[in-house]
């Protein structure tokens, strides 16, 4: 099990280091910041008085090494448009992105998992039709229309709900629906196969044919093991709306990660884009890491296969 | 009566006098901090940039003054139809004759936010440290900043400096005249100042969300009466959701509602439409002067203005509310001159072409507009085709746009157009100067022009203002009948005022003429 966890967290390391160096070549692909930090009609002394203040006349090489040496101290580098440090920034947003995403994800589950499992129990009937066309809405409706959507119903028509920022609430119920609806969809899929694959295995039959009823046989044998994969996906899911809801986030001004992403993209922000992605990567690459000891603990399958 | 009994009657009538008017002091400070009453909320249409909280980093675009109007002032500024010397700080200035000084006197009683006093030390600080747009300039030649006296201020120069007062007051240009706390900027560091600001604007800072809300409250201080209590500026990129804020009556004020809603905004009960003409866009041909360049010949580059319908630009992307220009400089700033509006006539357009030998027209590689404005680009690709004229749309993210304006001829290789949208304020020769010159910090060598060059240097040097005037006409002259530049249209910045804000009309919340900003923000109302 030792060697197990040690090459796990090997892997873990591994793929930061690569994600880390990707982003901060990808960065600097897309051009020089300074010109959007620098006024327009800046002198080449000036903008070279810019590269020198934020250490951008270094080589790639250097400034990587130091981003490097800087983020395994914990500091992630200053915002070139904030002029804050982005571990500040970052954790200044992290509560409300944790907020939006949980939230997205309550929905998801509350509307994937029950949908799911009636259209598998429901198998080629018309409740299965429907929740097959609900996830297929859930995948093909872009989350932005949906939220203008819900702006100009639930705000503007019926007054229900404020149309964006964060505050009570009142004001988390539209972004996370607009962000769960897609999640939803995908629980609901991976719901309905996993349930369809339970359902079909030797010992639900033999439940069966013991005579349990239906509902004992769906909920106490077939659902909860049919939930494991549901809630790894959920897990997974989770971290990507606390860490890139960007396009709901702008949307509804709300103050998560995702929006400080896509300042960042927009003003060239090196610092801040690099650390957001790591701080994402950092949080995907750990669940990823617990949730494979967590199996492994389970399954000793998993440990000696791999 | 006793000596003793008439000092003690004496004293106690000082008494009472000095009670009547601590009590009427504060009265007056009370009614003018009561005066002060209701929130206005601000949608803004893009993320916030903290330099744009700090006067010392101003950025030489106009985006900072939105917010240093609010926060900061300054010694004399660009405010209503005032272009550069709207007294602010200032009570009065006055430039030498030479042009080799100018003198700054301070209102009485001014202070910072924090109840520091404005002080000429904070003056000549602000000046010397200015580390923004134009900063060189100002650097290169000021040969001393004198405190005068305790409310007097003189910057001296070595030479003589014309384009000073309106450099130094225009806010969307240069900010080295907005004065910052000496103390408290030492004590924070220009990092710490961007997060929380302390100046002698208006509205004093009370919270500041990086990137997302600046919550701001009416500073009593204030030698101007400051009408709306709370003043609260939020980032909503989104164009729909701004709308639909100010449709729910969350925001008072909304900025740059796109093309595709002006119709609606104009429609919602009790919302005024505010389309403030801001920038001015035009065609650039580079490298006309290279023999293989079509645009070489004048005919050439007649016939794309001929080509043009600059109505149906207005009205198709500002719903109508731009202006079809005939100088590609805005009349809003020193010297510029009016030119009529240039006609549409596509057959003259194709008789011109084929008498300069392009019969069947010819082909551009690319037609940039500056970005995000693309589909002015196409516009302008449709109406060029009429006359024979084809052009591919080439689009780019706006940094690498700038930077390959800043690359100069070698980026823009072969035919190409580019169409540029400009708003500068204070002079024309900051138009000239960026996008004209042989050298400009925009332009580079891609348009180069010797004669005109000369001519602009020869203004640059005169002391005297009628000849320089003279020779600015005369420029601007040459660019418009040798078409060197072809304006296309002055853009409307549209916003939009909900029915909260006391107007009687859209100018009434955007007076100030040189910016698409609401400004003075001291003088909005809105209703209890």
């Amino acid at each position: 099990m030792a060697r197990f966890v040690v090459r796990r967290v090997a892997y873990s390391l591994v793929t930061l280091l690569i994600l880390s160096a990707t982003i901060f070549l990808i960065v600097r692909m897309t051009g020089d910041p300074v010109l959007l930090l620098a006024e327009a009609s800046a002198s080449e002394e000036d903008l070279d008085r810019v590269r020198h203040q934020w250490g951008l006349d270094r080589s790639w090489p250097v400034q990587y090494a130091t981003f490097m040496q800087n983020a395994f101290m914990g500091e992630l580098g200053k915002s070139f448009n904030y002029r804050l440090p982005v571990s500040e920034l970052y954790f200044q947003r992290l509560p409300n992105s944790l907020l939006l995403g949980l939230s997205a994800t309550l929905i998801s589950l509350l509307i994937g998992v029950p949908a799911g499992i009636v259209s598998a129990v429901k198998v080629n009937t018309w409740w299965d039709n429907v929740a097959k066309g609900v996830a297929l809405l859930g995948l093909s409706i872009p989350g932005f229309w949906l939220g203008l959507v819900l702006i100009l119903v639930f705000s503007v028509w019926l007054r229900w709900l404020p149309t964006s920022g964060a505050g009570d609430w009142r004001h988390v119920i539209m972004p996370a629906l607009a962000l769960g609806w897609y999640f939803a969809a995908s629980m609901l899929r991976l719901t309905r196969s996993s349930m369809l694959e339970v359902l079909g295995s030797e010992y639900i039959k033999l439940a069966r044919l013991k005579g349990l009823p239906d509902v004992v046989v769906i909920a106490l044998h077939a659902f909860k093991n049919a939930l494991i994969p549901v809630f790894t996906l959920a897990g997974v899911n989770l971290v990507v709306m606390v860490n890139a809801a960007v396009i709901i986030e702008v949307i509804f001004a709300w103050p998560g990660i995702g929006r400080l992403l896509y300042e960042g993209i927009f003003q060239r922000d090196f610092p801040l884009v690099q650390g957001v992605v790591i701080m994402a990567g950092f949080m995907i690459v750990g669940i990823n890491l617990v949730v494979d000891i967590l199996y492994a603990l389970i399954d000793p399958r998993i440990r000696l296969t791999r | 009566m006793t000596r003793g009994h008439m000092t003690v009657q004496r004293a106690s009538r000082m008494l009472a006098v000095v009670l009547l008017l601590i009590v009427a002091a504060t009265a007056a400070v009370s009614l003018a901090a009561s005066t002060a009453r209701g929130k206005l909320v601000l949608a803004w249409h893009a993320g916030f940039a903290s330099r744009w909280l700090d006067p010392q980093e101003h950025d030489g675009t106009a985006t900072p003054d939105n917010f240093f109007t609010a926060l900061h002032d300054a010694l004399v500024k660009n405010q209503g139809t005032a272009l550069y010397d709207h007294p602010a700080l200032a009570e009065r200035f006055s430039v030498a004759t030479d042009a080799k000084s100018a003198t700054y006197t301070l209102r009485k009683g001014l202070t910072f936010h924090n109840g520091d006093p404005v002080t000429p030390q904070d003056v000549k600080f602000s000046y010397e440290s200015y580390r923004g747009a134009k900063a060189d300039v100002f650097k290169s030649k000021t040969e001393r900043v004198e405190v005068v006296d305790d409310r007097t201020v003189r910057f001296v120069f070595k030479e003589p400096f014309l384009d000073f007062a309106i450099l130094f007051g225009t806010a969307n240009v240069a900010a080295p005249g907005w004065i910052v706390p000496e103390k408290y900027y030492k004590q924070v560091g220009p990092d710490g100042f961007k997060q929380k600001p302390i100046g002698a604007g208006p509205y004093k800072l009370v919270r500041h969300e990086p990137g997302v809300k600046i919550e701001m409250e009416a500073f009593d201080g204030y030698y101007r009466p400051v009408h709306v209590k709370q003043l609260v500026m939020q980032s909503v990129p989104e164009a729909a959701t701004r709308v639909a804020m100010l449709e729910r009556g969350e925001a008072d004020l909304i900025y740059n509602v796109p093309g595709e809603l002006i119709a609606k905004v104009g429609k919602l009960p009790g919302v005024t439409l505010a389309p403030v003409l801001s920038g001015s866009f035009f065609l650039e041909f580079p490298n006309f002067q290279d023999p293989k360049n079509p645009f070489r010949d004048k005919r050439v580059r007649e016939a794309v203005s001929l080509a043009l319908d600059r109505r149906a630009m207005n009205q198709a992307e500002t719903g109508g509310m731009g202006k079809p220009t005939g100088n590609w400089i805005n009349d809003d700033v020193q010297y510029a001159i009016d030119w009529p509006e240039f006609p549409r006539n596509v057959e003259k357009a194709k008789q011109l072409l084929r008498e300069a030998g392009y019969p069947n027209g010819f082909d551009v590689a690319w037609v940039t507009p500056l970005p995000a404005f693309y589909s002015r680009g196409e516009r302008i690709i449709a109406q060029l085709r009429e006359v024979g004229i084809r052009g591919r749309l080439q689009t780019m993210e706006r940094g690498i746009f700038f930077q390959k304006l800043r690359g100069g001829l070698k980026e823009w290789p072969g035919v190409q157009m580019i169409l540029h949208g400009v708003r500068i304020a204070g002079s024309w020769s900051f138009w000239y100067e960026a996008n004209f010159k042989c050298g400009g910090s925009n332009s580079r060598d891609r348009v180069c022009v010797k004669d005109l060059d000369a001519k602009f240097e020869q203004y640059e040097h005169s002391v005297n203002p009628a000849e320089r005037k003279k020779l600015a006409e005369e420029i601007q002259r040459a660019i418009l009948e040798n078409y060197y530049l072809v304006p296309v249209f002055r853009h409307a910045f549209v916003n939009a005022i909900g029915p909260r804000v006391i107007a009687q009309k859209w100018q009434d919340v955007f007076p100030t003429i040189t910016t698409g900003y609401a400004y003075p923000w001291e003088e909005l109302k809105v209703k209890e």
